[in-house]
């Protein structure tokens, strides 16, 4: 029944929206526990939608489309508008929905203590979220996807500078909102380019290889932005300034998934385009690697899960370079889940313990036996160990890459998944075991808004990667398990690594003498200080130097035109004395001429 | 009497009162200058309009006149202004306009 669904689906879409919209204008609403009512039946009901969604899905159905012309120029539409339903789009809408729902119910628990008028302004942005991410999954074309994007980028800046009162955030949301938006510039540019190769939007309109290159590798910049790919990953640590609850949300779940949502989405370009994907899948094994080295070297637990997030994104990108669309996609559902519950763990533990260094935490386990068990859930999941749901989709990325012969990307990814397996058997180990600082031993369990989504979280977390086959069957392609050489490497580097992580941080989370050297490295900030020494060496002497020429080259010409009519008046009105008798003998000084003319000619 | 006697006469007197104009700084002096340049022209006008024998240059030199007196009242009043601004008549004193 395409029309039910096209109603559930605009349910899921408009239903957030209004509720943002009415919260953004009815002030009074914003400031009561109206708020907080309302934006969770927003996130429950399009949950609820999603759910329905995906159940009409699972029998072989044609894509239903649902567009109107858009932006009419002499009766032509420039662009359509609109909802397109199938496995893809609605399989994202569930992950995102149910991420969403989880997080605004821990959010009640979390931002409890917040003042109500801030607790509404937070609602209203989840609401407003929602609705952007909605309008980017729904989207018929990539002009559409390029809507959403733009508005999750905003929501994001707003959620990240949500403590705008510490300057940190601030500049965190600047940072996050400049980053992005750089990278943006290529997706408007791919966007031009397309429409102008292939006169539409559409993703799966015949395009030539060649073109299909040049739009994917622009497409890709913006990836590489929204998706904290590597040079251009600098933004996400930072942005964990925001409130834990968004940090699960946008910045590790939803909003950073949305750049491999873009990939999957634009599959039909990106099939063809060999050369973005050998991109793709050096740069995303090379960001796995970087990232989850710099993970093992944080101190701070939401920094930890940030950098692993940059990490794990860099699969999914790998993953989609060396052409597993199941592979990437699939990883990008059971991260969603598994780093969503290890957020909301970390929030939970945060808010038990008022600090964010592991250094404060400690022997958790016994204080908090939920939040533990359900963060340990995660972390086995994101460490890869065999059965829960993070093995398989590891597995199938590392199956495709490793596809054709041991290659340098695999083994990156290979390296890093023990790395992986590493830095979380050590956050793990100083987090919930061991002795307990000062702040730790005051902590007790969290309450009930905070423990039911970690339950429901770690329910996914842990049997997702037994839904294969529905996946394979919404994206249209086939998922058989099998257990390959690479799944048992792989298997074999995660348990490797959280063995070491025992012998190594059973004691302290300080580094071993080895890996020194490298902490201290990553302490200097190599990246943040090429863009800041870029920034000063290259970008501000430029600007000096066109600040100069305007200045004193097209300024210069202007003022000395008005300088010298300035200076030559001053000389000339010397001439002007005021004394009447003057300008007597000037007139007759001028007759006598006129007369001596007159004579002599 | 000749026309030529009349004009040399007339040009005398304009260059008496053209002489007093540039070398007085009184300004009593500079409108007396005037009035002598002024009635030089009115000789000029009467003696023309006697030896082309019409009325045209006595109409034309009373106007004139007429129009001296008016010009001499607004200069006597500035005068009188003047001085009692600057307790002084000489023009050169009222520069105040003057940076």
């Amino acid at each position: 029944m395409p029309s039910s669904s096209f109603s559930l689906a605009l349910l899921a879409l408009l239903g957030p929206g209004a509720v943002a919209l009415l919260l953004a204008i009815v002030t009074p609403l914003r400031n009561r526990v109206s708020a907080v009512v309302l934006s969770l039946a927003a996130a429950l009901s399009a949950l609820a939608a999603a759910i329905v969604l995906v159940k009409g899905q699972l029998q072989p159905v044609p894509p239903q489309l649902l567009t109107i012309p858009w932006l009419l120029q002499d009766g032509v539409p420039f662009a359509e508008i609109g909802l397109r339903i199938d496995g893809i789009s609605t399989s994202m809408l569930l992950v995102v929905t149910f991420v969403a729902s989880c997080v605004q119910i821990f959010s009640v628990g979390y931002m409890h203590d917040e003042s109500k008028p801030a607790q509404g302004r937070y609602f209203t942005y989840h609401s407003l979220f929602l609705t952007a991410m909605n309008i980017l999954v729904l989207a018929p074309n990539l002009l559409q996807l390029f809507l959403g994007w733009e508005l999750v980028g905003v929501t994001s800046y707003l959620l990240i500078g949500y403590y705008f009162r510490k300057p940190s955030a601030a500049k965190a949301a600047v940072k996050a909102f400049w980053v992005t938006k750089f990278a943006d510039m290529g997706l408007l540019i791919g966007l031009l380019v397309l429409r102008s190769k292939v006169g539409s939007f559409d993703w799966d309109a015949a395009i030539t290889p060649a073109a299909a290159n040049v739009v994917t590798l622009l497409l890709f910049i913006a990836v590489m932005g929204k998706s904290a790919q590597f040079p251009l990953h600098i933004w996400l640590p930072d942005a964990m300034e925001g409130p834990t609850p968004v940090s699960a949300l946008l910045h590790a779940a939803t909003m950073v998934a949305a750049g491999v949502f873009l990939i999957v989405r634009g599959w039909p370009l990106f099939a063809v385009a060999e050369s973005t994907r050998a991109f793709m899948l050096g740069l995303g094994s090379v960001t796995a690697l970087v990232a989850a080295t710099m993970a093992l070297f944080q101190t701070d637990i939401k920094k930890v899960l940030a950098y692993s997030t940059c990490s794990q994104l860099g699969y999914m990108i790998a993953a989609l370079g060396a052409g597993s669309l199941l592979g990437g996609f699939f990883h990008l559902t059971t991260h969603a889940f598994f780093k969503a519950l290890l957020f909301l763990g970390a929030g939970s533990v945060i808010h038990a313990v008022h600090s964010n260094d592991i250094r404060d935490m400690g022997g958790l386990a016994r204080k908090m036996p939920l939040t533990t068990l359900t963060f340990v859930i995660g972390a086995l999941s994101l460490a890869g160990l065999p059965g829960l749901a993070g093995f398989f989709s590891k597995d199938l990325i590392l199956e495709a890459v490793g596809e054709h012969g041991v290659s340098l990307p695999l083994l990156l990814l290979l390296f890093s998944a023990f790395l992986t397996a590493l830095y979380m058997g050590r956050l793990l180990l100083r987090v919930f075991f061991g002795e307990s600082s000062d702040k730790a031993s005051h902590a007790h369990e969290s309450g009930g808004f905070l423990i039911l989504p970690l339950v429901m979280l770690a329910v996914p977390a842990l049997a997702t990667g037994y839904f294969g086959g529905m996946f394979g069957q919404l994206y249209g392609t086939a998922y058989h398990f099998h257990l390959g050489t690479t799944g048992v490497i792989a298997a074999g580097l995660g348990l490797f690594g959280l063995g070491l992580a025992f012998v190594l941080y059973r004691k302290s989370e300080e580094h071993p003498a080895l890996l020194q050297p490298i902490a201290r490295l990553i302490e200097f900030g190599p990246m943040d200080r090429l863009y800041e020494g870029g920034f000063h060496r290259i970008a501000l002497p430029f600007a000096a130097l066109i600040g100069w020429i305007d200045r004193y080259l097209v300024d210069g010409v202007m003022n000395l035109t008005g300088l010298a009519f300035v200076v030559s008046g001053q000389k000339i009105r010397r001439l002007q004395t005021g004394v009447a008798t003057d300008y007597v003998l000037a007139t007759v000084c001028g007759v006598l001429a006129l007369v001596l003319y007159g004579v002599l000619r | 009497m000749t026309l030529g006697l009349c004009l040399i006469l007339s040009a005398a007197l304009f260059c008496i009162g053209l002489y007093g104009l540039l070398t007085h700084r009184n300004a009593i002096g500079l409108l007396l200058s005037l009035e002598l340049m002024a009635n030089a022209t009115n000789i000029n006008l009467i003696a023309f309009s006697r030896f082309r024998g019409d009325h045209i240059g006595q109409v034309f030199a009373l106007f004139s006149i007429a129009l001296t007196v008016a010009e001499v009242v607004v200069g006597l009043a500035i005068v009188i202004l003047l001085h009692r601004a600057y307790r002084d008549a000489r023009v050169g004193r009222a520069s105040e306009f003057k940076n």
